[in-house]
């Protein structure tokens, strides 16, 4: 994976409203809101937008440039570019939720469980995401993907597995921290059960950077899935994601430069409207950063 | 003291143990026979025989393990299918792809960094707006895709740079010219990152009590600027760069593979693709090696610096 | 951040750093001392990019189409082709003599000629070679030998091959890997052949760099050294089709190895570049698993697929497919389709009767319907990983639906795909043979019952004795009559659709002169100069 920024957010975070009050005075961040729930529309309603099927094929019409009946013109095999992008979308979009999501689920409990009890387990977890992190995580994808196959659900997995130790030293980190908060000592030296604790006090408190971690996750993941699928990796045809497609492009880089560009965009768009939606919220839930 | 050290050295040890029999596990659950993949067009089975003796396959895994280890531990990492010698592919890519990060980091730092001191001074105007922006843009660009962009214009259309290739360190103009697309590709978003983390410093620092009593006391907004900037600098681009080492070397293999340089990261690909067991072992165990020693390099080092945590023991 | 952190991130830079520096300089320090050594002249050296990498460059070793490239250059065989296909001497000094029986072959060797390495060309080194060729336990000539029993040497230059059966294909296969000569010196030097390659040749052996490139300076020793005009040769191995088209347009190679169809309109239109065509000896196709059940090793029993259990099936999926389409829209038009093995460049063997079926949806539908399966009828078809190969399945899928199959393309790396091909799990395979100058070994090993490459799991007795007559019958027009015989059978049997042709596009620089591409589509620059 990529870039991966730390948020340092102050768990005692105002409440709903006047986050999204602060939220809503960031137009920038308003915008990303507004694109990511577009192409998750997109993502959600591909069949109904598209106007053509993503395997609807017309050997006749190839190549053709911007047409009534082809918004965005054809590829080589005929495919309606614009519904090639509208499935895309559903792809990419997948890959990134589900990936992070996945992430989440093995990363949290590990890390909480790591900064919270510590004692023995934590170096043993310690050593075990060491030894995940020395893998560089393309070779881990591209080893996966050779073992289990190519396929949208593998390149889910992998992508998941790569972010998880980045997560797991996050969540670590917030444990540790939450468990040195007075209210959290207080329910300990009161005699609260772990689970209650953990549930109670230390979870919903990292919540907010996980929200955070995890809309900044969205758009590695997609730019993976791109990554993977342009490897011939991730999604095969005929199925199709913004990577498969422009992987197809790279032939025509020469003779039709449009067939990598429409692709590129739409990441570049879908990428940046979780970023700017990320910065947003990351500023809205630190008191600490003043713009 | 020792038993500090003990324990680090064993922990490493414990580390590299484990990524060394994931490696060598992990690539015999790679699908397909590499006798095969060795055997090309012929697939007699005598051959094929043949050649699995020859690689030691038809030993039981835990021996072929052992063999393995105890040849890697004397430098010998065997051949490949094309009977060259894995260590010494492995030492002509590896500083390549190493050239390729640096020419990167210095590209990203040499943008990054005053980027962000600039938008940090200029909060709020324009050129802060503009460039914090870029910034996020170039974070959602994939460096794939900005590189084929970049071929498209400057070496097809523009001819101005090559499309790509290696050309060896000891014709240094021609080195550059050759690496320069790659690098940008590659520092565009390490730059981004700097150019936020450098904002967002330079600003928690301009915003304390010790700025404001400087200025108090007269002294002039540049030399604090510089300063800070400088302090800042540092510690952020040490700090960026040593949590991005990792990410460099996976961008670096989809760029290789794009203005197809001849480096680690694409060998790794291909020796995958290809079932090529010798040289993916030898690979992979370089790699995180290395990543593990780096790391316990520094942890042995800062421990003689701060004597505080060898008594703390536990990982920070 | 805490400074721990800070600075452990800090001293892992500072590492990371002076190792890469150090390592930097190690390794220019080790190369740029071989390149400034050995390296030829610049300005008269060729640089050939090479679409994918050799594997070893050992005649008996070697397996791969693009090593036969590399060894045109530095290890001449016995007999070559020339452009007509035909075969020619080159070490050797004619044609061979068979005896009678045709069990005995006769070679007079070319006299007076040295081995790179100075020492002489002779019969002995001669049967040296081809005794390591059919001996050695890893080579590859081995199954292609196996009627050679023994050679004998009858004086310094002519070598006596014994045959356990008259087989006509033998020039063939010395005019290719099995009939290049190593030398002895070499060969009994400690360590691989492979890593220091001596043979006669018009150009020797410098270095080779793993995934990079090959380096070939010219021979002070070779026997027709003053048709070398060239200081030295490298082979750069260039992967990617758009890095070798942007390569050869921006000039920092000369030669490029098959261009891919959709770069050739810009190099076309490059007015420093000229692309030379060639039609192939290979096929392409789609072969039908019948009766491989559990491995080609094993007694073929029908696999009881649809395809497998009706031929008519068969029939209408190749019905179901438009040739021209296929060429058109995933070659855009570079390649030659046919329905049949034997390409159009062999001129001899090519049965000018044969007419390939166009598309025909309504036959195909009919057939479908005979056979009486339910449609949609499901079939799986293995193709590559590559973006072209991903451009033929779709076009198959598309097709193929008008008749009522349900294709799914299931894209299978290439080793694994073989494993499969042989083990037997698979309904459908696109895959091809690059083809060989005789159609004995174009075809026998596909369609023979028992054939090493029979992954079809096909058995036809009457196929079977037509391709044994025709190996070992040494007249070539009956040996021609038999092979159209026996097509006839395998083309209506469909163990195999024939597709088309690939041609190799080669792009050249205006400024080489003398590069060839023949039939076999290797690259000849030997003898080119710049």
């Amino acid at each position: 994976m990529s870039y991966v920024e730390l948020a340092t957010v102050n768990p005692r975070a105002g409440r709903r409203r006047l986050l999204r009050k602060r939220l809503l005075r960031r137009p920038l961040a308003v915008a990303g809101l507004v694109v990511a729930l577009a192409f998750a529309i997109l993502a959600v309603f591909a069949n109904q937008i598209a106007p053509y099927s993503y395997r609807a094929t017309d050997f006749n019409a190839i190549l053709v440039h911007h047409s009534s009946k082809h918004l965005l013109g054809t590829d080589p095999l005929g495919h309606d570019i614009w519904s090639q992008i509208v499935f895309g979308a559903r792809a990419s979009m997948e890959a990134g939720v589900l990936s992070t999501l996945l992430a989440l689920a093995i990363a949290v409990p590990i890390g909480l469980v790591a900064g919270y009890y510590r004692g023995w387990i934590d170096p043993v977890i310690a050593r075990l995401t060491d030894v995940l992190l020395a893998f560089p995580f393309l070779i881990l994808a591209v080893g996966l993907a050779a073992i289990l196959g190519a396929s949208l659900r593998n390149a889910i997995l992998a992508l998941g597995i790569g972010a998880v130790p980045g997560l797991i030293r996050i969540a670590r980190g917030e444990a540790l921290a939450l468990r040195e908060e007075d209210y959290v000592r207080a329910a300990i030296a009161n005699g609260a059960r772990d689970t209650t604790i953990l549930f109670r006090h230390i979870l919903p408190n990292m919540m907010s950077t996980l929200i955070v971690q995890a809309t900044v996750t969205i758009p590695l993941a997609i730019i993976g899935e791109a990554v993977l699928s342009f490897l011939g990796l991730g999604v095969q045809p005929p199925a199709t994601s913004w990577g498969v497609q422009l992987n197809a492009a790279q032939d025509y880089l020469t003779e039709a430069p449009r067939l990598a560009v429409y692709p590129g965009v739409a990441i570049v768009i879908a990428s940046l409207a979780f970023n700017l939606l990320g910065d947003g919220l990351r500023d809205v839930l630190d008191p600490r950063t003043q713009r | 003291m020792g038993s500090f050290v003990l324990r680090k050295v064993g922990a490493a040890l414990i580390v590299l143990f484990l990524s060394s029999i994931l490696v060598f596990l992990g690539v015999r659950a790679l699908p397909g026979d590499p006798a095969i993949a060795l055997g090309g067009e012929n697939r007699d089975p005598a051959v094929l025989a043949q050649i699995r003796h020859d690689y030691g396959l038809d030993r039981p895994v835990p021996i072929q393990y052992v063999h393995w280890i105890g040849h890697a531990l004397r430098g010998d990492l065997g051949t490949d299918s094309r009977g060259l010698s894995v260590a010494h592919t492995i030492v002509v890519k590896l500083p390549i792809t190493l050239e390729l990060a640096s020419l990167s980091v210095l590209l990203g730092v040499l943008i990054g960094i005053p980027v962000g001191i600039i938008s940090a001074v200029r909060r709020g105007k324009l050129s802060d707006y503009t460039s914090t922006t870029t910034a996020l843009v170039a974070l959602s660009v994939p460096h794939f895709w900005l590189g084929l962009m970049m071929i498209l214009v400057f070496a097809v259309n523009l001819h101005w740079l090559p499309a790509g290739d290696y050309v060896s360190v000891s014709h240094p103009l021609q080195n550059l010219r050759h690496m320069l697309m790659p690098a940008i590709v590659l520092g565009t978003g390490l730059a981004a990152v700097l150019a936020r983390q450098m904002r967002s410093a330079m600003l928690e620092s301009l915003g304390t009590d010790y700025i404001r009593t400087a200025r108090a006391k007269g002294l002039s907004e540049w030399s604090v600027v510089c300063k800070h900037a400088l302090r800042n600098s540092l510690i952020t681009v040490t700090t960026v760069i040593g949590l991005q080492l990792g990410a460099l070397i996976s961008g670096a293999v989809i760029t290789e593979a794009i203005f197809s340089i001849a480096g680690f990261g694409r060998l790794t690909v291909e020796s995958i693709q290809q079932r090529d067991y010798a040289l993916i072992q030898g690979i992979v165990l370089v790699a995180a090696s290395g990543y593990v020693l780096v790391n316990l390099a520094v942890d042995l080092a800062y421990s003689f610096l701060n004597p505080r945590i060898r008594v703390a023991g536990s990982r920070a | 951040m805490s400074t721990t952190t800070r600075v452990r991130s800090a001293l892992g830079a500072v590492v990371a750093i002076a190792l890469t520096l150090a390592l930097v300089a190690v390794a220019t320090a080790s190369t740029g001392q071989r390149s400034s050594v050995a390296a030829p002249a610049a300005g008269q050296t060729l640089t050939i990019g090479l679409a994918e990498e050799p594997d070893a460059l050992d005649p008996t070793l070697a397996r791969t189409f693009v090593g036969r490239i590399v060894f045109l250059s530095f290890c001449e065989k016995l007999y070559d082709i020339n452009a007509k296909l035909d075969i020619v001497p080159q070490l050797a000094a004619s044609l061979p003599k068979v005896s009678g029986d045709g069990k005995t072959v006769t070679i007079k060797l070319r006299k007076g000629i040295k081995f790179n390495d100075g020492t002489p060309f002779n019969a002995a080194a001669v049967k040296t070679s081809l005794e390591r060729h059919k001996g050695l336990a890893k080579s590859a000539r081995a199954s292609e030998l196996t009627p050679l029993d023994s050679v004998t040497t009858a004086g310094s230059s002519t070598v006596v091959l014994h045959l356990s059966a008259p087989f006509a294909p033998l020039t063939s296969l010395l005019a290719d890997r099995s009939g290049m000569i190593l030398s002895p010196q070499a060969l009994n030097g400690g360590g691989a052949f492979a890593s220091n390659p001596v043979c006669v040749g018009p150009f020797s052996f410098v270095s080779r760099t793993a995934g990079d490139r090959i380096v070939f300076k010219k021979s002070s020793l070779y026997y027709a050294k003053s048709k070398v005009k060239l200081a030295g040769i490298v082979y750069r191995i260039i992967n990617e089709p758009s890095a070798m088209a942007a390569n050869l347009r921006s000039h920092d190679i000369d030669v490029a190895d098959r261009l891919a169809s959709t770069n050739l309109p810009a190099i076309k239109r490059d007015s420093s570049l000229s692309v030379i065509k060639a039609t192939t000896l290979g096929y392409q196709g789609l072969t039908i698993n019948i009766g491989n059940k559990t491995g080609l090793r094993n007694p073929y029993s029908n696999v009881g697929t649809p395809l497998a259990k009706h031929r008519g099936l068969r029939e209408a999926l190749e019905l179901s497919l438009d040739r021209k389409v296929i060429n058109k829209v995933v070659f855009g038009g570079t390649v030659l389709p046919d329905c049949s093995p034997v390409s159009p460049v062999q001129k001899f063997w090519r049965d000018p009767k044969l007419k390939c079926p166009g598309r025909n949806i309504a036959r195909a539908k009919q057939l479908v319907a005979q056979s009486g399966e339910r449609t949609p009828i499901a079939i799986k078809v293995m193709i590559a990983t590559d973006t072209v190969a991903a451009r033929l399945g779709q076009v198959i899928q598309s097709e193929a639906q008008d008749a009522g199959f349900n294709v799914q393309l299931v894209p299978t790396e290439f080793t694994t795909s073989l494993n499969r091909a042989d083990a037997g799990q698979f309904d459908v395979f696109a895959v091809g043979f690059s083809g060989r100058v005789d159609p004995d070994g174009t075809n026998y090993g596909f369609v023979h019952t028992g054939g090493s490459l029979n992954d079809s799991g096909y058995s036809s007795a009457r196929v079977d004795r037509l391709m044994d007559a025709a190996r070992t019958n040494t007249n070539a027009k009956k040996r021609r009559a038999l092979y159209n015989q026996a097509f006839a059978i395998v083309l209506q049997d469909r163990p195999l659709i024939y597709l088309y042709h690939p041609q190799n596009f080669t792009g050249v620089s205006k400024k080489v002169k003398g590069v060839r591409v023949y039939g076999d589509g290797l690259i000849r620059a030997a003898f080119a100069s710049k």
